[in-house]
């Protein structure tokens, strides 16, 4: 099919295959008007140096997560279970930092590991929707955060100050410093380009896209699909642990309210990176564009003094925006 | 085939229910070297539930399959590994992954790795060249784009290069000209002759098109009411006696 006989038939001045292209650059273009945006409406209080380091700061956590999102969505899933399991994460990390001393933090990132592998489990095994057993996972990791917290946060502090009886903490100055910028910020580029890495160029990458492209093609040319998709969510896991870790040295505290809600800023950004949520698509590189679009809008929405009600219908819309301009109707055979 | 050697694929009295429907009640077959034999009947005659026993999609209740004389273990009987004694599928409907590129195609299942964790994707294109062009099919130009964006006979030709292109002495093709239009029907049966010839490899087709099964088959094999009733040698059933041998069964 040539370009000039699919611009005929699609009635339009360009082929898909220039549609596909323009829609590639949707993210980009959607971060530059909003930069732009809030630069003419807020002015140097929006581009200083102050402000872009706090950015900088707010958006790694939100980037892990969406990676985490990133995963599961390309296989067609969903995990909305990530905001609970990053409480739990963070709080099992600093038990284990509490009983077993800065080496305990790694198992906040089994503990993330653990619950994305349940939820591979239950999906794979009893055939129940992402979905919905996620939205079981929210609910039940959420009570164990707060049944093993007791309703306590355990902090993080820098040594130079002891907490009182009744407060739990762990001098932890490294995982402090690990939270402020330019730490936090190398730390997240580097798991970035760790991701990329993983995503684009792995057989494990490759077959993400597979498995959200054509799971029965996978079946009957004999992959494991229940296997692998056990390992996806435990992947992705592993990733909330890690944002787990990064939202522990940001907060200086694990407490059981820790992530509530940020499952959807997490869809959200994938969303606005032009990853389809029907699976098969995705971009790591995007999926960045987009959780930083979506922390540049909150700030400046912030700064601009938008009532915080009025900044949800505007992110809200701006979603929805994006992912009508960017998303490729001709690969989505079916909307539900 | 000398005499003495046993056929490559033996398929003897297999049965498989569902629930309480007997999808087949006694499906038997030889398939030989160089072979295309097609498998015809009505629809819910049983040819589907045959050939997915025979690519390992479904373990028979009982029966025997032998390739080239050896019991199959039925006890072991998946995809993977009827794959690795040889017999491949081309699907009705490809069985493509259609966001992935006809390389990736090629490669489902088999994916040659570079430092354990990497997909070798120059060997994957060189040998995607090598196939199509074994296929002399020669308009994939783009093998980086995604299947879905090739036309029905390249996709065809991805699909019965996969089959081929491990060395695969039986490919299984399921309605393999039911969505194509006559030039792309034509470029498939000429592919078919192509591999017989060059590779040696045997063909098992099931069709619904009866010009084509007698144009390709060496022998034809009818399926009535779940049970393999006749079996014509090639240019010895007109389409009249065929259909009256899929239709009543005699």
């Amino acid at each position: 099919m040539t370009d000039s006989s699919a611009r005929k038939r699609t009635g339009g001045f360009l082929s898909p295959r220039q549609l596909e292209r323009i829609r590639d650059y949707v993210p980009f273009v959607a971060i530059a008007l909003v930069i732009l945006l809030f630069w003419a409406i807020s002015g140097d209080r929006f581009m200083s140096v102050r402000n872009w380091t706090f950015i900088a700061q707010q958006t790694p956590v939100l980037m892990l997560l969406a990676f985490a999102q990133l995963m599961v969505v390309t296989t067609g899933s969903i995990d909305i279970s990530i905001g609970s399991s990053l409480a739990f994460s963070a709080y099992v990390g600093a038990l284990g930092m509490l009983w077993l001393g800065d080496g305990g933090l790694v198992l906040g990132i089994a503990a993330g590991a653990l619950v994305g592998m349940c939820n591979g489990l239950v999906i794979s095994l009893l055939k129940i929707p992402s979905f919905v057993t996620t939205l079981a996972m929210l609910i039940i990791v959420r009570a164990v955060v707060i049944i093993i917290s007791d309703g306590t946060s355990i902090y993080m502090t820098d040594g130079s100050v002891s907490g009182g009886t009744n407060i739990s903490s762990v001098a932890a100055p490294w995982l402090l410093s690990l939270g402020k910028f330019p730490a936090i910020f190398v730390a997240a580029a580097a798991v970035a380009v760790l991701m990329w890495v993983f995503y684009e160029k792995t057989l494990f990458g490759q077959q993400l896209k597979a498995v959200g492209g054509n799971e029965k093609v996978l079946r009957l040319v004999g992959i494991n699909v229940t296997a692998f998709k056990v390992k996806v969510f435990a992947a992705a896991g592993v990733m909330v642990g890690i944002a787990a870790c990064v939202n522990l040295a940001r907060a200086g505290a694990a407490t059981p309210q820790a992530g509530l809600m940020i499952e959807l800023d997490a869809i959200a950004a994938v969303a606005l990176g032009g990853t389809p949520l029907t699976g098969g698509y995705g971009s790591v590189v995007k999926t960045i564009i987009g959780a930083l679009t979506l922390t540049i809008v909150r700030n400046g929405l912030t700064i601009a003094g938008v009532p915080p009600s009025w900044s949800q219908i505007a992110l809200g819309a701006l979603l929805i925006a994006a992912i009508a301009i960017s998303l490729n109707r001709s690969k989505v055979d079916v909307v539900k | 085939m000398r005499n003495s050697d046993p056929p490559l694929l033996e398929v003897k009295n297999v049965s498989k229910s569902f629930g309480g429907v007997q999808a087949l009640r006694s499906g038997s077959f030889e398939l030989g070297r160089r072979e295309v034999i097609a498998v015809v009947g009505a629809n819910g005659a049983g040819k589907s539930t045959l050939i997915k026993i025979v690519a390992g999609v479904y373990p028979p209740d009982s029966g025997e399959i032998r390739i080239k004389g050896r019991p199959v273990d039925l006890h072991d009987h998946s995809v993977s590994r009827m794959r690795e004694r040889g017999i491949e599928v081309v699907y009705q409907d490809l069985a493509l992954v259609p966001n992935m590129s006809a390389p990736y195609n090629l490669f489902l299942g088999r994916m040659p790795r570079k430092w354990g964790i990497f997909a070798d994707k120059r060997l994957m294109r060189d040998k995607t060249r090598e196939v199509l062009d074994q296929l002399n099919v020669r308009t994939v130009q783009d093998l980086s784009r995604p299947i879905s964006d090739l036309s029905g006979g390249q996709q065809q030709s991805i699909a019965i290069g996969r089959a081929i292109a491990w060395g695969k002495e039986i490919v299984i093709l399921d309605e393999p000209t039911a969505a194509l239009g006559p030039n792309e029907t034509g470029e498939v049966e000429r592919m078919v002759e192509e591999v017989r010839n060059k590779h040696g490899t045997s063909f098992i087709m099931i069709s619904h098109n009866l010009e084509q099964v007698q144009r390709l088959a060496d022998r034809i094999i009818v399926i009535h009411h779940g049970i393999t009733s006749q079996e014509f040698k090639r240019g010895k059933a007109t389409a009249d006696r065929l259909v009256k041998a899929i239709t009543v069964g005699i």
